[in-house]
């Protein structure tokens, strides 16, 4: 049945109760009240475009842009930490990471626009759990924590077990992201990201990550994660076991990448087709590889 | 509810459900009309006006956001940026149809207020949220790279 | 030889364009910008099966929510075609306002007016349908024709005929010239291919929009997106029965079009439909999503079989085009006439056969689009010349060059009734130079490239008509009109119908005038006009650089001259005179060469005119050109392929263009930007792609999968390059022809070429996708 006459993206075709709450500790309260019929408007590119196809229908907003306090990017005991109001473009401009977490900074450059990029938030891209979600992968390989609050307290929850399925994370009805704390990474590592879309400005069709640690021309740690190739995005353990304690070397990353068809089951969309995402995941995982040993040997260097 | 923001330098103040957007208010409600309806999604920039300085697709944006801020569209760019953009524009043929132009303009202004020197990298790397269907952008890029040059004289 | 911009005051400078500061600054007012107190909104009602007939519609819930419903019922019911171009006999109608078979997912069933957006959005999906029978939907032509298919219709109206239709096929042309049989004996070499283009989808920025406001006088006052007023006007007079003289149709600049509104646009109907019973003003935009269920490219699957000698001469050609159509037939039956038109005017295949059929599928109807079908037909013949090229061992270039045709030879324009000889004719010139600047003499074959990341050079030609016009009145109209006035104080009111949807149209008739009467652009008013103040214009299309501005200002100019003879009491004869720019004066001057007290400025004849109660001086033209002359454009195209993940860039464009007298460089220059980039897009992201089970766009209409190239992806401003013919037209305005679509043709052809060079498989379907690529080069095979 033609969805057509339900969808309107000119106007929000619903009506819903609205809350503007102006510290989290109200913003918790409510969400406890009114969930589970409710949704968390931060940036609004995702939500508002559900809304307009009709995909959600909420019967009650939160928007907690409004919220003091949540909007930053910090660095203390060797932790990152990102607000839940901080916008991609805050990130973009922020020099721990350009310079700490480059696998995140490299999403950020292929990531929508620059009025997407300001608008949208790191936190909300986690929370709508898409597979293809940009900041996923940098975030996985980096060893990302979240950090979830509702009345009941706040708990800290490990990137790896987020995300559930297309459009689900294990978050409870009243809890809400606060923050995301990134680990900063030892010397003598790097990260990347690539991905692969139709044009400069889309979803991927295809994205990895790599993370490396290199001590003496070894391996010591290394992560790999990979967007829009599964139900969810996702790390690939038997790439990463292929890495590990191996020289540093083009070959070893070729073979390890050749693992990862392993770990993810991609389908056809009308973005691409399985048989293509599968054929082209090593590459981007191989690439990425090559390219954070690249920057490790230049900051080496 | 009534919402209280500065429109283009000026005052307003309106009356906008929660569930209207930025967009339609500003242009049913208040006239404006410089910002643009076109994809309704966020995907082509048409509708990009600049709240408390940050670009923002006024079509995901509730009109509640604005209240209290500061709104800026096309039609309320300072005039000597306005005036620079809108003479790269039409000397470089940056102009066909016109309808994309307004979301050029405000990114223009942001981007020739940001920066100095630009490369085309940069400008194509910061346009990108905004589509053209007529200038395959050449001419677009040419302008703003063009008052640029004349910003970096002065 | 004078270039140029030395031998005219205006033609061929940069002027910039008037409209451009309050285009940027988003001041200018297009048909979605324009309200009205009291208006009411609009919104559109479509069936939730794409193939079905309905029994009843339920309007009751709308009505009771306040909102002015209409259904099938209170309309006309009498089918007609939303385009008015061919004449009436050969015009197939099978339109509706609404209806009770919907035979898309876009076919409008009911439509409501409420006082806000919000509130015609409930009353629109309150409104229930019972169904008499829903069929599956038929998605694909062949599948279309074929004896298990229902019919999607079954009679349909060609003029006031009602004629049968067999197959699901709305609309069939076939031709034969020469002896194919003996073209087919005479060649060494017999190349066959089956092509598929993509069914795309225009993207003009601003979404289709109208506003129905009734006066308080019984007329009709209309703003609506359209590149024809006139037939505007009168298509809503032949389906309503309102006097012609009761509807105004007021231009109202066009957010793009590429041939979306070339056409008179439903919504229109549907708002004037609304509004007759509303007794209000109603206004409908369309939606994006709206937008893109209303209209597409035409979808062609193409078999092409040509042969040659030895020697590279050409001995035949054969086309097979199956077009799907779509739901509709807007233009089908002129199409299938101007495609086999682009085919034999490409090359001289001497001995021709062809088969056209128009097909009915369950799918967004298709319109013209930018090229009228010869970028698809381009993107075929120029992919098999390069094919048959490689097969007699010769350059593709040698082979093109030596079969082209060009000067001297018979052109068909707009198909079999449009056909003059060529009389300007740049090619060789512009692939001379082309090849120079990319460095085609260093391009390799496919075999000799190795490695991941692999370049290729491809070429591709083509051209297009500027305009449908003739020696003899064909089966298309084509004629246009303008008034111009010359003001008491020597300043020009102008005063056309044609719309510029961006190309600068009447920029250049500004210049035209200019040029011929002395008077700078900017002191020419091109007046905001509408039906009811100016002679009927058929339709902005077809690329036409119509002279009327010229016409009209010739008839002005003499109408000068005489007024200049009562001044100047010693001059006798009119045709002594001159009438320049003085760039002294800055102003228009009427003198006697070498005498010198015989000049006497334009606002000086003008004022004395006035003055002395001698009247206005001004002209009312309508117009039709009698050739419809080719402009030529060539794209040289270096692409690098990433064969381990099929991507694909553009690095280096070469534009070649002839068309004749350049009147404005820069605008110029943009036509050959964007399109390549259309172009390229065409040839390598879009496509509208239904779900085979429910005839829905895969994308709901979401541009988010809807992807058009942005500034990230084309070729560094270094490598674009773009050249101009030096060549002059005789039968054009200042030696000048048309160029937006010429601007876009041969793109893919060029860009499918380069492709090949770079991996060495070809490819048959577009868009030639990543995905497509690396099949095709793990696969190790032609696809």
């Amino acid at each position: 049945m033609s969805s057509l006459n339900r969808m309107n993206t000119r106007i929000l075709p619903t009506s819903f109760n609205y809350y503007e709450p102006r510290t989290i500790d109200e913003a918790l309260k409510l969400l406890s009240e009114l969930s589970p019929e409710v949704r968390i408007l931060a940036g609004g590119t995702d939500l508002i475009v559900k809304m307009k196809a009709r995909q959600v229908e909420p019967k009650n907003i939160i928007n907690i842009k409004r919220i003091e306090g949540l909007r930053y990017i910090t660095e203390e005991k060797g932790k990152i930490k990102i607000g839940a109001l901080a916008t991609w473009r805050d990130l973009e401009k922020s020099w721990q990471i350009s310079k700490k977490i480059p696998a995140l900074f490299d999403a950020i450059s292929v990531m929508g626009s620059v009025q997407v990029r300001s608008m949208a938030t790191i936190a909300g891209n986690l929370c709508n759990a898409s597979p293809a979600a940009d900041s996923a992968p940098p975030l996985l390989v980096h060893g990302a924590i979240v950090k979830a609050s509702s009345i009941r307290g706040t708990r800290e929850i490990p990137l790896d077990k987020f995300f559930l399925s297309p459009g689900k994370t294990i978050l409870m009805p009243d809890e809400i992201v606060v923050e995301i704390e990134i680990p900063v990474p030892p010397q003598r590592s790097s990260s990347a990201f690539l991905k692969l879309s139709r044009t400069a400005m889309d979803l991927a069709k295809a994205s990895a990550a790599a993370y490396l640690e290199v001590e003496d021309g070894k391996v010591v740690d290394a992560k790999i994660a990979l967007g829009a190739v599964a139900p969810r995005p996702v790390r690939s353990l038997s790439a990463e076991a292929e890495l590990i304690g191996k020289p540093a070397t083009e070959e070893t990353f070729s073979l390890a990448s050749r693992q990862v068809v392993k770990d993810i089951s991609p389908i056809d969309d009308i973005r691409s087709t399985a048989s293509y995402r599968k054929k082209v995941s090593p590459i981007l995982v191989e690439d990425a590889l090559k390219l954070a040993f690249s920057r490790i040997r230049g900051e080496l260097g | 509810m009534i919402i209280k923001f500065k429109l283009d330098g000026k005052e307003v103040s309106v009356d906008a459900e929660p569930n209207e957007l930025l967009l339609n208010v500003l242009r049913d409600k208040l006239g404006v009309k410089a910002p643009k309806y076109s994809c309704g999604i966020g995907e082509c920039g048409a509708c990009t006006v600049l709240l408390d300085g940050e670009p923002v697709l006024s079509c995901l944006t509730l009109a509640v956001d604005a209240n209290g801020k500061e709104v800026i569209t096309a039609a309320g760019i300072e005039e000597e940026y306005a005036a620079l953009i809108s003479k790269a524009f039409s000397e470089e043929g940056a102009v066909q149809c016109g309808y994309c132009s307004p979301g050029f303009a405000v990114m223009s202004y942001l981007l020739l207020r940001e920066k100095k020197n630009l490369s085309e990298e940069k400008v194509r790397e910061f346009l990108r949220g905004n589509l053209c269907r007529c200038t395959g952008y050449v001419n677009i890029i040419k302008a703003v790279l063009k008052a640029s040059e004349v910003m970096g004289g002065k | 030889m004078l270039n140029i911009a030395e031998r005219y005051s205006f033609i061929g400078k940069d002027i910039p364009r008037r409209d451009a500061d309050s285009k940027v600054r988003g001041l200018l007012e297009f048909s979605t910008d324009i309200s009205v107190p009291g208006m009411y909104y609009g919104r559109i009602v479509y069936s939730p099966h794409p193939f079905a007939d309905i029994e009843e519609i339920d309007t009751r819930e709308a009505e009771s929510m306040g909102a002015v419903v209409i259904t099938p019922k209170d309309v006309p019911s009498k089918p007609f075609n939303i385009r008015l171009v061919s004449v009436n006999e050969v015009t197939f109608k099978d339109w509706n306002i609404l209806t009770f078979s919907p035979r898309y997912l876009g076919d409008p069933v009911a439509a409501v007016a409420a006082p806000s957006e919000e509130l015609a959005q409930k009353a629109a999906e309150s409104i229930k349908f019972k169904f008499r029978k829903v069929y599956d939907p038929i998605l694909d032509a062949f599948e279309s024709m074929g004896s298990q298919s229902a019919p999607i219709r079954e009679k349909i109206l060609k003029g006031e005929e009602e004629i049968p239709v067999r197959r699901n096929v709305g609309a069939e042309l076939n031709y034969l010239e020469g002896d194919l049989e003996k073209g087919k004996r005479e060649a060494d070499v017999v190349i066959e291919r089956a092509f598929k283009t993509n069914r795309r989808y225009h993207f003009q920025l601003e979404p289709k929009t109208s506003l129905c406001v009734p006066e308080h006088d019984g007329r009709f006052s209309i703003y609506t997106t359209t590149q024809t007023i006139h037939n505007t006007r009168i298509l809503i007079g032949q389906v309503f029965g309102i006097p012609l003289s009761k509807i105004s149709v007021k231009r109202i600049p066009i957010g793009g079009s590429f041939g979306s509104s070339i056409q008179t646009n439903l919504v229109t109907l549907i708002s004037v439909a609304l509004c007759m019973k509303a007794k209000k003003p109603v206004k409908i935009s369309l939606t994006r999503e709206e937008d893109m269920y209303d209209h597409a490219d035409y979808e062609m699957h193409l078999k092409l079989r040509v042969g040659a000698r030895r020697s590279g001469e050409l001995t035949f050609g054969e086309l097979v085009n199956i077009m799907d159509i779509g739901a509709h037939q807007v233009q089908a039956y002129p199409l299938l006439g101007t495609a086999l038109g682009w085919f034999v005017s490409l090359y001289k295949w001497k001995n021709i056969k062809y088969e056209g059929k128009a097909v009915y599928t369950n799918k967004t109807p298709s319109c013209a689009f930018r090229g009228y079908g010869a970028p698809q037909i381009s993107w075929a013949v120029e992919s098999i010349m390069d094919e048959l090229a490689e097969e007699l061992g010769m350059d593709p270039l040698d082979l093109k060059l030596k079969n082209y045709v060009g000067l001297g030879d018979v052109f068909w324009g707009q198909g079999p009734t449009v056909r003059s000889v060529i009389r300007s004719d740049g090619v060789k010139e512009l692939v001379e130079k082309g090849k120079q600047l990319i460095g085609w003499d260093r391009r390799k074959p496919p075999s000799m490239k190795q490695g991941r990341y692999r370049t290729g050079i491809g070429f591709g030609r083509s051209f297009h008509t500027s305009g449908a016009g003739g020696p003899i009145s064909g089966e298309v109209i084509d004629y246009t009109g303008a008034t111009l006035k010359l003001n008491e104080d020597g300043t020009l009111d102008y005063i056309t119908a044609l719309q510029d949807h961006g190309g600068g149209t009447l920029e250049a008739h500004a210049k035209i005038i200019a040029e011929e009467l002395g008077v700078p652009p900017h002191l020419i008013n091109i007046v905001p006009s509408d039906t009811s103040v100016t002679p009927y214009d058929v339709c902005t299309h077809a690329s036409r650089g119509t002279y009327v501005g010229g016409e009209a200002a010739q008839i002005v100019k003499s109408k000068v001259f005489e007024a200049a003879t009562r001044i100047l009491p010693k001059a006798v004869n009119p045709e002594a005179f001159k009438l320049v720019y003085d760039e002294t004066l800055e102003q228009a001057v009427v003198y006697v060469e070498g005498m010198k007290d015989m000049r006497i400025t334009l606002s000086e004849i003008a004022r004395t005119s006035w003055q002395r109660n001698w009247g206005t001086i001004a002209a009312t033209v309508s117009y039709r050109a009698t050739s419809a002359p080719p402009t030529f454009t060539v794209f040289f195209v270096e692409v690098e392929v990433d064969t381990y993940t099929g991507n694909v860039k553009p690095k280096r464009v070469v534009a070649g263009a002839d068309l004749g007298t350049v009147i404005n460089p820069k605008l110029a220059e943009g036509q050959l930007h964007g399109g390549f980039v259309m172009g390229w897009s065409m040839a390598y992201l879009e496509d509208t792609i239904y779900d085979r089970r429910t005839g829905e766009l895969l994308n709901k209409g979401m541009v988010v999968d809807y992807k058009i190239p942005t500034s990230q992806d084309s070729p560094k401003l270094e490598d674009f390059k773009v050249i101009f013919a030096n060549t002059y037209e005789p039968t054009g305005p200042y030696g000048a022809k048309g160029l937006g679509e010429a601007a876009l043709n041969p793109v893919a052809g060029a860009v499918a070429n380069a492709i090949y060079n770079a991996v060495g498989v070809r490819f048959y379907t577009l868009p030639i996708t990543p995905e497509r690529i690396l099949e095709a080069i793990s696969g190790g095979g032609k696809q």
